[in-house]
């Protein structure tokens, strides 16, 4: 007899086990409305979302809401890498940098992100600018503080190494710090992607003017349209699985050079 | 002096599903060990020597074959059959003591004898003054001393070693070897070591089983007759030193390692430990 | 958090010309005693000063330091920041309370049972992988827009991060460590609390922080958004006004605070952790 040994004994077959709780939700869901069992308006026909959200495909309010917020997020997502790869590299090469600017960053990355949207409502309008230097700000911070730790733990065996062969400066950067702090860079980047998707929907939600998938959401929830609330959740979903799956496949391809001992997280 | 059992081991094989097939770990394994009696099993990467002793401490199951401890069929693991891994395998949230006192979870012993013996076993690995240390303090050899109180502090008949002083640097393995051949004149409880070190494998061995891989089996088994101490230098040493390294000369095949990590557990089986809900 | 033994110095393509020159690059170089850290921040409140002095921008837009502090002493005195707090305060500790029981009960039965994983993580990952905001409108919708919403979201925020990062500490421990039990001859129970809990611990924590930061995020969002109290509320509430002081004297609190409950957070973690020295 075995220590606690799992037998798969269990009726249903492994493969589809992941699919009984959301079918029973949907059975659940499709008898509720089918039957009435709540008077709500909310209680809205499996059905009718569907038929929203053909309406919306079609119509193509999907695309240009859709377009709208990622257009704003990849802007701000860029500006923000850009911006947190900089700060980040001179925090790890740059002791004095570190140093002078290093306290006053910190300080200013305890304040919980959307703090920071009412300030920036005053100082750039309602519109775009101030979404896009908000996601900016939300992309900055995990960038910055992922590659100043991946500089920072280059193993000094490296280093040395380094030194032995005489690496100048331009090498020193490009063939051994860089590419050593690479793994910590990448996870900061796919770090400041789901930061930025997050701070997308609620920049639409706090500066109200414009489009986006954010705005039609809060738009189906003030005219009660459940429906359209819904197909907005799904939507985002969708959205975030796909750009974390790409930052996932990315990170996999760049860093293939580190074989399988790696957790998967 | 501890019970020491006779370990009877008869057609052992085992083999694992691999992706074309299976993969003969071990053919028709026989050896018989007597009480008290300190085996060395040598052999290069591949010839299963890890596998006959995870067989033998219950880690593994689903072979051919029997594997008797005092005549009994063994089943799974038992606090009779201790194990030294290669690494320390310590838990690094316990310190010393209280590491070894797992050996102790589940024996039937008052606190108090529990504690006696935890104390009784540092003194006898010698790392006296190091009970509160944690793991991560210690320096290999001695971490490794704490896995052998750990196996031994709950008094088994046997006391498995998988290649314990491979991880560590030559003088401290030297140092090791001795400490163990002292631990096993004290203790007088049957030893099976297996290691890659035909030197170790001499200096401790009241005889050696030489095995080759691909499938693994016993080749031969070398007696060692000679009188401890035993001087490494010594003529007689290096004559059965000689006898054993000739079983590997000439087949240059068996000294080679494998070329690739076979990848033969099925990653699941690595965590049958869940729960069977 | 390693720091370097080796000051990470930038080898100039020519070598020191002599050794006294030598030192004293190494030297420049590892120069960094405590005050540096001053200069900046103090250049930057300067800057604001003077801005704010000679009306570069409007002073509803930006406020002087001098006015800012002035109304955070008047917010203080007046016990409206701390009633404020409060309110801030009680909500995350309930949401996060909420996540952190509901994370880790998730969790451990995904981690502890491949049936119970195999029915759940897929609705689980799917349910994740829309943030937390994305629920809002919905939220709002379903329980309109009193505490309860901002318990609901500031649990769920809380609760993802957690109940991933525990399962996978726990799908996680090594087996190496689980063979250790075995040979021991460990009781189901004395694999679990000895053996599958500890060695989960180091990453379960990491989720708990995780998770707090994100609580923390979601109780600014959604008071920003929807609420009549709280912190949030406070500097919606400012910048409605172009109280831009206001607005500023909250922000300020809400960096203090998150900072000092990530600290105590931090500080658990050493107590609990403390074995941690080096890696496993």
């Amino acid at each position: 007899m075995s220590f606690l040994h799992p037998e798969d004994k269990h009726p249903v077959p492994k493969v589809l086990r992941g699919w009984v709780l959301p079918l029973l939700l949907l059975a659940l869901w499709w008898l509720a409305a089918h039957f009435h069992w709540s008077s709500s308006p909310l209680l809205v026909p499996v059905d009718k979302v569907w038929d929203t959200a053909v309406e919306q495909v079609r119509s193509g309010e999907l695309w240009s809401a859709l377009e709208a917020s990622l257009r704003r997020d990849l802007i701000g997502f860029a500006i923000g890498v850009s911006g947190g790869l900089a700060f980040g590299i001179a925090f790890g090469l740059s002791r004095l940098f570190e140093r002078m600017i290093g306290p006053t960053f910190h300080t200013l990355k305890q304040i919980s992100l959307f703090a920071w949207i009412p300030l920036l409502s005053v100082w750039f309008g309602l519109g775009d600018a101030a979404k896009v230097a908000f996601l900016s700000l939300a992309a900055f911070f995990p960038v910055v503080l992922n590659t100043f730790e991946g500089i920072r733990s280059v193993p000094p065996e490296l280093i040395e190494a380094a030194r032995v062969l005489k690496f100048n400066r331009r090498q020193w950067l490009f063939k051994l710090i860089l590419p050593a702090a690479s793994p910590s860079i990448l996870a900061g980047i796919h770090l400041a992607l789901i930061y930025a998707w997050l701070a997308t929907l609620g920049a639409e939600y706090l500066l109200v003017s414009g489009k986006g998938i954010g705005n039609t959401m809060i738009d189906g929830r003030e005219l009660f349209l459940m429906d359209l609330v819904i197909f907005g959740v799904i939507v985002v979903g969708f959205v975030g699985f796909a750009l974390n799956w790409l930052a996932a496949r990315l990170e996999r391809r760049l860093l293939a050079w580190r074989g399988r001992s790696v957790a998967q997280f | 002096m501890s019970q020491a059992g006779t370990l009877d081991i008869q057609h052992l094989s085992k083999s694992y599903p691999v992706k074309n097939g299976d993969l003969s770990v071990l053919e028709d394994v026989t050896l018989t060990i007597t009480p008290g009696e300190f085996v060395s099993i040598v052999g290069s990467s591949g010839c299963g020597k890890s596998t006959l002793l995870r067989l033998i401490v219950g880690l593994e199951e689903d072979y051919q074959g029997q594997v008797l401890l005092d005549g009994e069929r063994i089943v799974g693991t038992s606090l009779r059959r201790g194990i030294v891994f290669q690494e320390h395998r310590l838990f690094p949230w316990l310190t010393v003591e209280n590491n070894i006192q797992l050996g102790l979870l589940n024996a039937d012993l008052t606190p108090g004898q529990k504690r006696l013996a935890v104390r009784e076993h540092i003194a006898l690995v010698g790392l006296q003054g190091f009970e509160k240390s944690y793991p991560h303090q210690l320096s290999g050899g001695m971490a490794q001393r704490v896995a052998i109180a750990r196996a031994l502090v709950s008094k088994p008949e046997i006391l498995l070693l998988d290649e314990p002083f491979g991880a560590l640097d030559a003088l401290t393995r030297a140092y090791l070897q001795q400490e163990l051949h002292r631990i096993w004149q004290a203790e007088g409880i049957t030893m099976i070591l297996v290691t890659h070190d035909v030197e170790e494998a001499i200096y401790l061995g009241d005889k050696v089983v030489v095995m080759e891989p691909r499938p693994g089996r016993i080749r031969r088994i070398v007696p060692v007759d000679l009188a401890h101490p035993r001087e490494r230098a010594a003529t007689a040493f290096a004559e059965v030193k000689q006898t054993v390294l000739k079983e590997f000369s000439g087949d240059s095949a068996s000294l080679a390692e494998p070329p690739l990590r076979v990848e033969v557990a099925d990653p699941e089986q690595i965590r049958q430990w869940r729960f069977a809900i | 958090m390693g720091a370097q033994p080796v000051a990470l110095e930038l080898s100039p393509s020519a070598p020191a010309t002599s050794s006294a020159g030598a030192v004293r690059a190494a030297w420049l170089r590892n120069w960094s005693p405590r005050w540096l850290a001053l200069p900046f921040p103090l250049f930057l409140l300067l800057l604001w000063y003077v801005a704010a002095q000679f009306e570069w921008v409007a002073p509803q837009v930006l406020p002087s330091p001098q006015a800012v502090l002035l109304t955070f002493i008047d917010l203080v005195a007046s016990g409206e920041m701390f009633d404020n707090l409060k309110i801030s305060l009680l909500r995350v500790l309930i949401g996060f309370g909420v996540g952190v029981v509901g994370g880790l009960l998730l969790g451990v039965a995904m981690g502890l049972s491949p049936v119970f994983k195999d029915y759940v993580y897929p609705l689980f990952k799917a349910f994740s992988q829309v943030p937390v905001l994305g629920w809002l409108p919905l939220l709002m919708l379903l329980v309109g827009i009193d505490e309860a919403l901002k318990i609901i979201l500031i649990s769920k925020a809380a609760l993802v991060p957690i109940a991933l990062n525990t399962f996978k500490g726990i799908e996680n421990v090594p087996a190496r460590y689980v063979e250790v039990a075995r040979v021991l001859k460990f009781s189901r129970w004395q694999l679990l609390w000895r053996v599958i809990f500890p060695a989960a611990l180091p990453p379960i924590w990491n989720g708990v922080r995780y998770g707090f930061t994100h609580a923390w995020l979601a109780l600014v969002v959604v008071e920003l958004l929807a609420s009549s109290e709280g912190l949030g509320y406070m500097i919606v509430f400012g910048r409605q006004l172009f109280q831009l002081d206001v607005v500023m004297a909250a922000v300020v609190v809400v960096g203090a605070v998150g900072y000092v409950l990530d600290r105590v957070l931090a500080r658990i973690e050493v107590i609990l952790l403390g074995w941690r020295r080096s890696g496993f």
